[in-house]
């Protein structure tokens, strides 16, 4: 090459190999499934398996796609027993005994890092806020770590919360899922998960774990769905559930002082206490227990919790029953909110269509770059000028991309927006500098560019300002858009611009 | 000679140009508000301002039938269909209503006689007074947007009467946008406020660029420089147009949101080529032949 690249060209040159970089990262040669999500406290947590890992192998058998980490694991824990279970992970080797699939979700191993957001990936997206109260930000915080906590224990690692707040002052939490939508998430996330087990008026304990000190779960020897019967209406059936849990020493004995001065009726079935232990959920009574007569006055920690769920057939009560119970173990354990909620906006977005979406997403960013090409080209009738802009709006892109992988941003419809903006007023000021570039003869090059700049700058400043009221207003829903786009047009004046205006003052010699 | 003819032409008439945009300003401001007046707001505002589910089903779905038996459970349906861009095959159905999440999910699942699972369908939620302040807050933020846009054009240029032009195109063309929007029947969301404050953007790229040639430089005629920017200008806008309307074709099988940003960028650009070039250049001539 006879050109002499200039101190602009390579900086621009550079900075594209380091967008590059960071969108594709080191070339790697790994095979295997990648680990999206670990449940917290699970044997696969507590064995050292973490978000990230690539599992190469299963029990010896070479994993290279996701159909071989199902056909590894499918059919392995239908006895129940707990067996061994050995995973080889970034050469290091993991041993699980369970009697369950571990509980890790994994995918295949993405081709970039950039990071899809719910619109593309699909997920659920939440915003709550209290009733009929305003939040300070440190009740806010509290109400993070609850929900957080909530979530977490309900099994969904990889989410995100945050608090946000928009132009009237209103605080909200924002809470984003990726990935499959639990089946509860409404309740999950709004229920104020009161719940309360009394005698008569008395309290005898409440959730959290100043009285249970533990819950029952995932393990079918006090846990799980007991039976189904058909509904008495005879439209489908409904399934119980039981679990145990154990209460503090506080508690047993609060149980036991309520108890002792209770009678005792005696029924065909057995011998009860005359009172139940009512459960009530957000001050509803969910259920009502008989208490045997055993137990009357004595101090016992272990307590068996009991529920039911319905459905059109048994499968569904099934499932209905499982999510009620998964549902109630989390309230149990991390106790309740310290106040209403109320979900003020809810999507929950199809993960099975990302894929598609983003193919659609290419297409449409080809057909504009074809409408670009047609008119500079007519326009100019200049092979090396058109080449020269559509080189230039093409190292845009993927410097905006390479940003947006370095910074872990999530690519939504906004974003996207936000870059097809971006592309407009680059293409755009493009176009100035070509024009001002070829403009009166009794100035130099280097001058007709300073003016185009004082026209490019000109644009600049006002599309800045009149995007900075976009990052506050709607709870920040918007921001996306806002944030990408200053990025963008701020790269564009930076780097792209001058190493463009370089290019033609190269092809004005 | 060509050239001659032209400037002769523009000199004589560009006052009278100036009609038309004032016409189509006036008329446009005219429908707005008696939009305005019959409906309580100056457009169609879709669930996500004004509070309601919209519900995506892909596959298949009788579209006709299904909105029917919503009609009575739920309140203001509304359906329609994507189709895909290159078979032309149904790919979903979106229904808005106001109703909440389960009474939409219920009655439609009555209908369909399967569930909806995130496999087949996904759900949008916004709450009612969520979305009343979402509106109020993004009318603000276009408020805010415009004024700190008018404020950055006046230290560019430093004149009342040029700066004043560039705001007056700019303004007209949003008015122009929303009122052949409203005539159309589209529903504007949040996504169709945030197409406005670009609109602002790509409008005010082509008013610099007139503004500063025609104040800043001394090179050549007036006309001769109008005709120059003109020609950059509507490469300028072009582009822009053409590519959106191409990205648009293909957008309109999958996503609505993108849909309507970019439908509303292509008749914001249109009417921006007529603002230019007609209502920004007729005040800025009239300017600087009085300033003679």
């Amino acid at each position: 090459m006879k050109i002499k690249l200039t101190w602009k060209l390579w900086f621009l040159a550079i900075i594209l190999l380091l967008s590059l970089l960071s969108i594709f990262g080191l070339p790697s040669f790994d095979k295997g499934v990648v680990i999206t999500s670990v449940e917290t406290n699970s044997t696969s947590f507590n064995e050292g398996l973490r978000k990230g890992q690539i599992i190469t192998s299963i029990d010896g058998k070479e994993i290279i796609s996701l159909e071989d980490y199902t056909s590894a694991l499918k059919n392995k824990f239908v006895s129940g027993e707990r067996i061994k279970t050995t995973i080889i992970s970034d050469n290091t080797e993991y041993i699980l005994y369970s009697n369950q699939t571990p509980q890790i979700t994994v995918a295949e191993i993405p081709v970039t890092n950039l990071k899809l957001g719910l619109d593309l990936s699909g997920g659920a997206r939440a915003l709550v806020k209290a009733k009929d109260r305003e939040l300070t930000s440190s009740e806010i915080n509290d109400l993070i770590d609850i929900m957080g906590n909530r979530l977490n224990v309900y099994g969904i690692a990889d989410l995100n919360i945050v608090p946000v707040s928009d132009l009237e002052g209103n605080n909200f939490v924002l809470i984003e899922i990726a990935g499959a939508t639990p089946k509860d998430l409404e309740k999950l996330i709004s229920q104020q998960g009161k719940f309360e087990a009394k005698i008569g008026n008395e309290t005898v304990f409440i959730g959290g774990e100043r009285d249970i000190t533990s819950v029952c779960r995932n393990d079918a020897t006090c846990a799980g769905v007991t039976g189904c019967f058909e509904s008495p209406d005879g439209a489908g059936e409904f399934c119980n559930f039981r679990f145990s849990i154990y209460l503090s020493e506080e508690a047993a004995e609060r149980h036991a002082d309520i108890t002792k001065n209770l009678s005792v009726n005696s029924t065909p079935q057995g011998n009860y206490l005359t009172e139940r232990l009512d459960l009530y959920l957000d001050d509803t009574l969910v259920d009502s227990l008989l208490i045997s007569e055993e137990l009357k006055g004595r101090v016992t920690t272990q307590i068996a919790i009991s529920g039911s769920g319905a459905g059109e057939n048994r499968e569904d009560a099934i499932s209905t029953a499982d999510a009620e119970m998964h549902n109630l173990q989390t309230i149990l354990i991390t106790g309740s909110l310290p106040y209403q909620l109320e979900i003020v906006k809810l999507d929950t977005i199809s993960p099975t269509l990302g894929k598609e979406f983003t193919k659609y997403l290419l297409w449409a960013g080809l057909a504009a770059f074809f409408a670009v090409s047609i008119i500079i080209v007519i326009r100019y009738r200049n092979i090396k000028a058109s080449l020269a802009v559509l080189f230039t709006m093409l190292s845009e892109v993927i410097i905006i991309l390479g940003v947006a992988s370095l910074i872990d941003w999530n690519l939504d419809f906004a974003s996207i927006a936000g870059i097809l903006a971006t592309i407009g007023t680059g293409v755009d000021d493009q176009i100035v500098i070509l024009d001002e570039s070829k403009g009166s003869s009794n100035l130099s090059i280097k001058q007709r560019l300073k003016r185009a700049f004082a026209i490019i700058l000109g644009a600049y400043f006002t599309a800045c300002v009149s995007l900075l009221p976009l990052l506050w207003a709607g709870a920040g829903l918007l921001k996306g858009f806002a944030v990408t786009t200053l990025i963008g047009i701020t790269i564009g004046v930076l780097i792209t611009r001058p190493a463009f205006s370089d290019i033609v003052k190269k092809m004005g010699e | 000679m060509e050239e001659q003819e032209k400037k002769h032409w523009h000199d004589r008439y560009y006052k009278k140009l100036l009609i038309i945009p004032l016409v189509l300003l006036l008329l446009s401001l005219f429908y707005l508000g008696s939009f305005y007046l019959e409906t309580g707001d100056f457009f169609k505002k879709d669930i996500s301002l004004t509070g309601g589910t919209s519900v995506t089903i892909y596959g298949n779905v009788d579209r006709e039938g299904l909105e029917i038996s919503l009609l009575d459970k739920l309140e203001e349906v509304s359906t329609r269909t994507i189709y895909d861009v290159l078979t032309n095959e149904e790919k979903a159905v979106i229904i808005e209503t106001t109703s909440n999440v389960n009474e939409t999910r219920v009655a439609i699942e009555e209908y369909l006689g399967y569930d909806l699972t995130e496999e087949n369908s996904s759900f949008e939620f916004t709450g009612a007074s969520l979305s009343s302040s979402f509106y109020k807050q993004l009318l603000i933020a276009i408020l805010i947007a415009f004024l700190f846009m008018a404020i950055v054009v006046f230290i560019i240029f430093r004149t009342v009467l040029p700066s004043l032009a560039v705001i007056i195109s700019a303004f007209a063309d949003i008015v122009m946008t929303l009122a052949l929007a409203d005539i159309l029947g589209l529903k504007m969301s949040a996504a169709g406020i945030v197409a406005l404050l670009m609109l602002i953007g790509y409008s005010v790229d082509t008013d610099i660029l007139l503004t500063t040639r025609l104040l800043k430089r001394d090179e050549g005629s007036v006309n001769q420089r109008i005709y120059g920017a003109f020609k950059t200008g509507t490469t300028m806008t072009l582009t822009s147009l053409l590519a959106i309307f191409f990205a648009l074709i293909i957008v309109r099988s999958f996503s609505v949101v993108l849909t309507e940003i970019f439908t509303i960028l292509v008749i914001g650009l249109a009417f921006d080529l007529l603002n230019t070039w007609i209502t920004n250049v007729s005040i800025l001539k009239w300017y600087i032949k009085n300033k003679k």
